[in-house]
């Protein structure tokens, strides 16, 4: 059983990435359940998708729960910190969307230091990902999304093969099948290649 | 194959043979009238996007009195608008198939309020099925056609956000396509329901409810899961926390008897008492209102049985919000006096985090109105607001809601505001809103002469709940040949003698004319038409937008753009303000915001 919660901000792509998620999870013989934000969250909201894969009932992950935080942007990975343990890896995106309160209320966006710091408190391990970079890198600059879903298949956390998810990409992915795949390993190697510390 | 709840009673639907199919939009309801627009023409089913819910719920009965097979869906508050219609319809009872989809949202993600709408089913003594997952969707939507055709009664089908939102492996059929046409055979004995008609029918319904209740008892719907070996402690659950209630079962380690009701309306007498009559306590754990804990408490009462029943009324489990495996597996310790090991879950202190609520998109053209409309009143005026995207104006910096109750309400609570206040009072509704539930209220204030401002603020969709169509709209679902209504003839008739229409985009036009419309004496209506940004940018894609920089020369931090206009593409980091180039619109009402002249177009 594998808990993957994702957050980021409305338009990052996240569901299309835990689509991606459930459709390796069926191709790779598991049940799964998705839950996704819909309406007004949307609009440039925080918004949080989970997939949770295995005999399960649920489709919420609670406080502690989550095996798996995959962040598309760096302040929503703190700010949903409260779902990690020692047993959770977070996995996050250096993407930085500026809310509006840091203009309108003066609030200070965090530094990848604190982002760092706050999470190594509770989770077993914190990794950074330059999913925008990486997908440039990809010839795919607007699929961050999918680079993260390789990030996360490289955590080897889900269980499930990597052709299942690349096989999953083709299916739900239309056009530059090819780039999108290329993106999916440079998540992929990015994570599973990390150095510990 | 991989459907969303929702989607999967689309499915259901369509392998029912369903020949009409209707809805208005809303959260968490939306996707079911969204995948059948989109396949209604290949299924050769009539599927509409209707005016309002009251209005669907009664094309769909107008169909299924004649014998076809009819869906009608929308999000819990929706059925308050369709109410009238539905109550009486349980009198006249239907002919072909009819199915009420409510989605109903505890928490209020997307919505007003997080009423419970099975009582509904218990108001009007309808049928009432609560699926699960997404294959209990799909199965019980064909079951509620086939339950509504045997019983010649309309039949609820209850979702919650966390069964309408999830997206889970289906296992579907063949789609047999239903008759599209039957001939509405006369029959007002039945249909008309003046009071002699509607008093036998009233009896007529008890009758059929009687016969409903043995089929509950006898519905593979209601059944026990044993966990672990069972025992003498038992919980009675339905819809979504069934699975809270399977998942906190096995994370307590838990032996129990789990008899879940899909079928709950009216409750299957038999089952309760032969349940409750093999185990000693007995906890009931459902979503908001106690619904089920109150109906088996009478159950038990009245069978005198000594079953401890356990839930809200002892504290065990809360009445409001929704729930989730570790409340419920706290509820589960509390009542049944578990020594079970909750996990304690860190606590964060993130209270510094700039916070990131739902915000009106970059060249929203909410956004130019409501900055107009702030200083042509110099905030000195009562906002009556209404549902939609435009409710997020309610937020710094345009303070631009005060009273808000539902769909249609401001023109209504406009009308109040004003007889009681000195302040001017201006009203905002949307276009998808004012067809919805506006006009009437219009047409009150008119014949009795309320003065205050209406401002219908015309995007020319319905945004907030995924762009659908609306009566104004120009183009219909792909499945539909549509007729556009303009809103300006609507007010027009409804009698309104000074109506202005503005682009938003145009703030000095938009100010001046809002300060025009304060000195009439009576309603005054300002139409603010612009399409909404996210449309124009779908459509756009590729071309070449006015994009806006701010020239930081010019610039005299003066925070106007930030702190009086609000754009997700305009920030103010360590005092310096700039623009985002990918995420501006090109609206270029920034630059009329500047007090400075110092936003300009990129060359």
């Amino acid at each position: 059983m594998t808990d993957v919660y994702l957050v980021g901000v409305g338009g990052q792509g996240i569901i299309t990435a835990s689509r991606i998620i459930g459709d390796a999870a069926i191709l790779a013989g598991k049940n799964v359940l998705l839950s996704e934000t819909h309406g007004m969250a949307q609009r440039g909201g925080s918004v949080v998708c989970t997939a949770r894969i295995g005999e399960v009932y649920s489709p919420l992950i609670p406080d502690g729960q989550a095996d798996v935080v995959l962040s598309f942007e760096l302040l929503e990975a703190l700010r949903v910190v409260c779902k990690a343990s020692k047993n959770t890896v977070v996995v996050s995106s250096n993407e930085r969307m500026i809310p509006l309160s840091v203009s309108s209320q003066k609030l200070k966006y965090p530094t990848l230091d604190e982002v760092r710091r706050e999470i190594a408190k509770i989770a077993r391990e914190f990794v950074l990902i330059e999913a925008s970079k990486l997908a440039g890198e990809a010839g795919v600059p607007m699929s961050s999304n999918i680079v993260m879903v390789g990030a996360l298949a490289g955590t080897g956390l889900t269980n499930l093969d990597k052709k299942h998810f690349e096989k999953a990409i083709e299916m739900s992915i239309a056009r530059n099948v090819k780039e999108n795949l290329a993106a999916f390993s440079k998540g992929f190697d990015a994570v599973s290649t990390r150095s510990r510390t | 194959m991989l459907l969303l709840g929702n989607e999967a009673i689309a499915r259901g639907a369509l392998e029912a043979g369903v020949a009409v199919a209707t809805t208005y939009p809303g959260t968490p309801a939306s996707e079911i009238g969204d995948a059948l627009a989109r396949v209604a023409k290949d299924a050769g089913i009539y599927f509409e996007y209707s005016t309002n819910e009251m209005v669907a719920t009664e094309f769909a009965i107008g169909a299924a009195a004649s014998g076809v097979r009819a869906l009608v869906s929308m999000k819990h508050v929706g059925l308050n608008v369709a109410a009238d219609a539905l109550m009486t319809f349980a009198y006249t009872g239907t002919r072909g198939g009819f199915v009420l989809v409510t989605a109903d949202d505890p928490s209020c993600h997307s919505s007003q309020n997080e009423q419970d709408n099975r009582y509904y089913a218990l108001l009007g003594g309808i049928p009432l099925l609560e699926p699960s997952s997404p294959q209990e969707c799909y199965q019980m939507t064909k079951d509620a056609f086939a339950l509504s055709e045997k019983l010649e009664l309309p039949v609820i089908l209850r979702t919650t956000t966390r069964v309408s939102h999830v997206r889970g492996p289906v296992v579907v059929g063949e789609i047999v396509p239903g008759p599209k046409k039957k001939e509405f055979v006369k029959d007002p004995k039945r249909f008309v329901t003046v009071p002699a008609v509607a008093r036998a029918r009233h009896l007529i319904l008890l009758e059929r409810l009687q016969e409903a209740s043995k089929l509950a008892d006898g519905s593979a719907l209601n059944r026990v899961y044993r966990i672990g070996a069972g025992g003498r402690s038992g919980i009675i659950t339905s819809s979504a926390a069934f699975n809270y209630v399977m998942d906190a079962a096995k994370m307590l380690g838990m032996s129990t008897d789990v008899l879940k009701l899909g079928f709950s309306h009216p409750l299957p007498t038999h089952l309760i008492v032969e349940f409750l009559k093999t185990h000693d306590s007995v906890a009931v754990v459902e979503e908001l209102e106690p619904i089920l804990e109150t109906s088996i408490r009478a159950v038990a009462q009245h069978e005198g049985l000594k079953a401890k029943i356990l839930g809200k009324a002892d504290g065990a489990f809360p009445q409001a919000y929704e729930f989730d495996q570790a409340i419920v597996a706290s509820g589960l310790v509390k009542a049944f006096g578990l020594k079970g090991e909750i996990a304690k879950t860190v606590s964060v202190d993130l209270q510094d985090l700039p916070v990131r609520p739902p915000v009106l998109c970059a060249g929203c053209p909410h956004s130019a109105t409501y900055f107009a409309v702030n200083k042509a009143t110099n905030r000195k005026a009562i906002f009556a607001s209404d549902i939609g995207c435009y409710t997020l104006g309610v937020a710094p910096p345009y303070n631009a809601a005060d009273l808000l109750v539902c769909m249609g309400s401001s023109v209504g609570t406009a009308g109040g505001l004003a007889k009681v206040n000195d302040q001017p009072v201006i009203a905002f509704i949307g276009d998808s809103t004012f067809f919805h539930a506006g006009i009437p209220g219009l047409i009150n204030a008119v014949h009795h002469g309320h003065k205050f401002l209406l401002m219908i603020l015309d995007n020319r969709t319905t945004a907030m709940t995924g762009h659908q169509p609306h009566p104004g709209s120009d183009k219909g679902p792909s499945c539909c040949d549509i007729t556009s209504v303009s809103i300006e003839e609507v007010v027009k008739g409804c009698g309104v003698k000074w109506l202005k229409v503005v682009d938003p985009y145009d703030i000095k036009t938009t100010t001046d004319t809002v300060k025009q419309a304060l000195t009439q004496n009576g309603v005054s209506v300002i139409i603010a038409r612009r399409e909404c940004a996210l449309i124009v940018k779908r459509d756009q894609k590729g071309a070449i937008l006015k994009k806006h920089y701010i020239d930081q020369e010019a610039c005299k931090k003066c925070r106007t753009c930030v702190d009086k206009f609000q754009c997700p593409a305009i920030s103010s980091i360590d005092k310096v303000q700039t623009i985002d180039d990918t995420s501006c619109a090109g609206c270029g009402a920034c630059a009329q915001v500047c007090p400075h002249k110092a936003i300009k177009e990129a060359r």
